[in-house]
């Protein structure tokens, strides 16, 4: 992976003769299907260096080369429709339809009708939406998580090879960021952008990136690597203090509930007898059990307790569950899952919402450990 | 300043300064335009005995006062009506009257004036009359906004204080009200004193005896300097009252 | 209700000058706002970068509000002569400031997030103007048009004065003949038909607006 798709050279951007520059002699490459994440405090000029790339900013001296072409020079407007572009705002056409968003710059590039119809589809199945649903809707009628997706898959539209996202989930409540973020690795292992990505979230750069730009003011690059080096080896201070406290607990985000082995606890299937219930239970080393529907998605965790104090029906005992993972889920999840689950293990599922296995505390206590020797 | 003036009284302060500097430039410019075919065009009796500065000038106060009068008479009537509205048990009134009083506008001065010149006959005071209930609308309909707008969880702050529904509404609603009450003043102002030039029209006098001496004789020198005068004479009302405005608002709105 | 009947009785008698004249006011109106809302809007675009272009030109704009409309009919009559020309001046330089206010409102109003992303997209500057920002500055820019047409269908009966036409002869000639026989009804026709004239026009705008105006934004 040494080839280089971006390179910034002696990028200097200036706003005027008396103040400091907002990026000062900056040399960067981003290789062609990274992931690499500008990461920094406010106002040290990630953003600016991101607008850099497509010349929303342009540079007082310095070249801008992608794909081995110098494009410091070319028509702005024809460079920018070549790269994808994914803002905090998403900036959604109100006046448009969704399709019609999507459709923006295959417009522009003169697609035909039909191919772009098809497209469009393909995007909102790719962003996990219904194309009937929502093709013909316009942007007020979605939540900001949708309309976030909407505007990641505009910016797919064309296919560009390049796609620069500037804090694309900074306006987006935690929870949905979190599922957008994992939805988001999962796109782009599928169609392998590259892709600048500017946040001033560390855990998020963590996640997200295969390589980290750290950045301090002037867009001075204080540290570049991949998440895991950066974390074990913080290049000075400036680093250290920016990761903050608790490099351990970040590196959770860096594994996957894949990583972890399963545990597999007692399996009841509703409808099941209590007294069959009861047999199953003792005979398992495990406290509880997992209630799961016909069609194999679990419902409630069981245990012997909660059979014998109450005659209700099976259906209704023991405690719900509330959140379930899937294995692409980062550790880091798995764990908050499990803090809060009553039963002290977080049960695993797939896509679908069939379940899989369970993931225990000990189980990820042992990935960290041997990682920790390794 | 517009007779359709919506409660946007929003206006950034290079806005406020460049409305001071361009009404008397038009002025200016108009004045000397005026001026100008006073002095270098040749002027024959008839004109002469149209432009007759003595008719001129009690033409000028004529104008003048009826447009005053129409608008205090329209200051007394549409506050306190705007006020009443507004308290609490007139909701549909005063959806009524917000919803129509933006038709009204359409309704053509000159027709009302004329229909109340059928009812009281000619003279100032029936154009007096037409004036104030034309201009009615904006002092009244800024009102109702001007009151409405103040926030709600103001009023409720001053009325867990212990002040009662008059403190409020003196001590609260109406300086908080002011700057848009004052815009729809200006308006009515500017709108008085702009008609009461039509009074020619049902034996009132004013300068528009001028511009009608000067169309029936064919006269255009004296049409354009009665026009002038009345245009600089709006001008510089709308001006002293943008003036009044700027130095009436009160300090931290 | 007998001046009803009678009012209704004398509309019908001259059916003919009934129609011209509404014909005539109509005209005023439609020609106007056209105009009007044209010249706004490229004054509005053409200022939209500069804060101190937008803010003279609405200054200039409100003069012309402020000039008396009896002064602005006459004033051009020197250059132009009498009838349709001086009216349709006056009524346009009316209209400007509701119009003008509203686009460059309209135009400030637009989302950043929107434009940074048109312009990110690769939109170029005029597709950016033609594609988003005059769609979106759309409905306001319309509510300017309603505004100025209430105004310009009042105004537009002092055409007469000028020998312009237009619903106001009625006024005129009522007022000549006042208190011969159907000189009442013909001033309150000539009033009356104004208003009404201002509701239709009204729903035809409305009307506009939802043939216009994109789902997403109304």
């Amino acid at each position: 992976m040494s080839d280089v798709l971006i390179r910034l050279e002696n990028i200097v951007k200036s706003y005027g003769p008396d103040l400091d520059p907002a990026v000062d002699n900056l040399d960067l490459e981003v290789q062609r299907g990274e992931v690499l994440v500008l990461v920094g405090p406010s106002g040290c000029g990630k953003s600016t260096t991101l607008r850099l790339i497509n010349r929303l900013i342009e540079p007082t001296s310095g070249r801008i080369v992608i794909d081995g072409e110098d494009v410091t020079d070319v028509n702005p407007s024809e460079l920018r429709r070549k790269i994808g572009y994914v803002i905090q705002q998403v900036g959604l056409f109100p006046h448009r339809t969704i399709a019609e968003n999507i459709a923006t710059v295959p417009n522009l590039l003169g697609w035909k009708k039909k191919d772009i119809a098809t497209r469009v589809d393909e995007l909102l199945e790719l962003v996990s939406m219904d194309p009937d649903t929502y093709r013909d809707r316009y942007p007020k009628e979605l939540s900001g998580g949708q309309a976030q997706r909407v505007g990641v898959a505009r910016a797919l539209a064309a296919d560009p090879d390049v796609l620069l996202m500037d804090e694309p989930f900074g306006a987006i409540d935690p929870i949905t960021r979190d599922r957008l973020q994992n939805e988001f690795l999962r796109l782009q292992s599928e169609v392998k952008k590259t892709i600048v990505f500017v946040t001033h979230d560390i855990d998020e750069a963590i996640k997200m990136g295969n390589r980290i730009a750290i950045l301090r003011e002037g867009s001075e690059i204080a540290q570049l690597d991949t998440p895991e080096a950066i974390l074990a080896h913080p290049a000075d201070e400036f680093v250290e203090s920016f990761l903050g406290s608790g490099a351990i607990l970040k590196g959770l985000t860096l594994k996957k509930v894949s990583d972890t082995e399963l545990h597999q606890v007692p399996i009841l299937t509703a409808p099941v007898m209590r007294e069959e219930a009861l047999k199953e239970l003792q005979e398992s080393p495990d406290q509880v059990g997992l209630l799961l529907d016909s069609n194999g998605r679990p419902l409630r965790w069981i245990d012997e307790r909660a059979l014998n104090r109450t005659s209700q029906p099976i259906e209704k005992s023991g405690r719900p569950v509330t959140v379930d993972l899937q294995p692409e889920d980062t550790l880091q999840d798995a764990l908050t899952v499990m803090l809060q689950s009553s039963a002290g293990m977080a049960c695993v599922t797939d896509r679908r919402g069939k379940y899989l296995g369970c993931t225990t505390i000990e189980s990820l206590a042992k990935l960290i450990m041997s990682d920790g020797q390794g | 300043m517009s007779i359709a003036t919506s409660p946007n009284t929003q206006r950034t302060p290079l806005a406020e300064r460049l409305d001071l500097i361009i009404s008397p430039l038009f002025a200016l410019t108009l004045s000397l335009i005026g001026v100008a075919v006073w002095f270098y065009s040749d002027l024959d009796k008839t004109t002469l005995s149209i432009l007759d500065p003595e008719k001129l000038q009690s033409q000028l106060v004529e104008t003048i006062s009826l447009g005053l009068a129409s608008s205090a008479l329209v200051i007394l009537i549409a506050v306190p009506i705007g006020i009443l509205v507004t308290r609490k048990g007139f909701p549909r009134l005063k959806s009524f009257l917000v919803n129509t009083l933006g038709l009204g506008q359409s309704l053509p001065v000159y027709g009302l004036i004329v229909i109340f010149f059928s009812w009281l006959g000619a003279g100032a005071f029936t154009v007096l009359v037409a004036l104030a209930t034309y201009s009615l609308l904006p002092v009244l309909r800024n009102t109702i906004v001007g009151l409405e707008q103040v926030d709600r969880s103001v009023i409720d702050a001053a009325r867990g204080m212990g002040l009662t529904a008059r403190q409020i509404l003196t001590k609260i609603e109406l300086p908080l009200s002011v700057v848009v009450i004052l815009a729809g003043i200006r308006t009515a102002v500017v709108i008085n004193v702009g008609f009461a030039a039509l009074a020619f029209l049902v034996g009132g006098g004013g300068l528009g005896v001028t511009i009608n001496s000067g169309l029936v004789n064919n006269r255009d020198s004296a049409i354009l300097i009665g026009a002038v005068m009345i245009a600089v004479l709006a001008l510089a009302f709308d001006f002293l009252s943008a003036l009044a405005q700027k130095y009436m608002k009160p300090k931290g709105l | 209700m007998d001046f009803l009947i009678g009012l209704f009785e004398f509309a019908l008698s001259r059916q003919g000058r009934v129609f011209g004249a509404v014909a005539e006011h109509t005209w005023y109106v439609a020609s106007v706002l056209v105009s009007a809302a044209f010249i706004a809007v490229v004054t509005g675009v053409l200022t939209r970068k500069n804060q101190l272009a937008k803010e003279l030109s609405l200054s200039v704009a409100s003069v012309f509000l402020t000039i008396p409309s009896l002064a602005l009919f006459v004033i051009f009559i020197p250059l132009v002569g009498l009838g349709f020309v001086p009216s349709f001046i006056a009524l346009l330089l009316y209209s400007l400031l509701p119009i003008l206010r509203n686009t460059i409102t309209g135009l400030d109003g637009i989302d950043t997030g929107v434009l940074e992303s048109a312009k990110g997209m690769g939109l170029s500057p005029i597709q950016v103007l033609t594609r988003v920002q005059l769609p979106l500055a759309w409905p306001v820019i319309l509510a300017g048009v309603r505004v100025s047409s209430m105004l310009i269908v009042g105004l537009a009966a002092l055409a007469t004065l000028v020998a312009g036409g237009g619903l106001g002869d009625f006024i005129k000639d009522g007022l000549a003949r006042l208190p011969l026989p159907n000189s009442l009804e013909s001033i309150w026709l000539g009033t009356l038909l104004c208003l009404i004239l201002a509701v239709i026009i009204d729903l035809i705008l409305q009307a506009l607006r939802v043939a216009t105006i994109s789902k997403g934004i109304r």
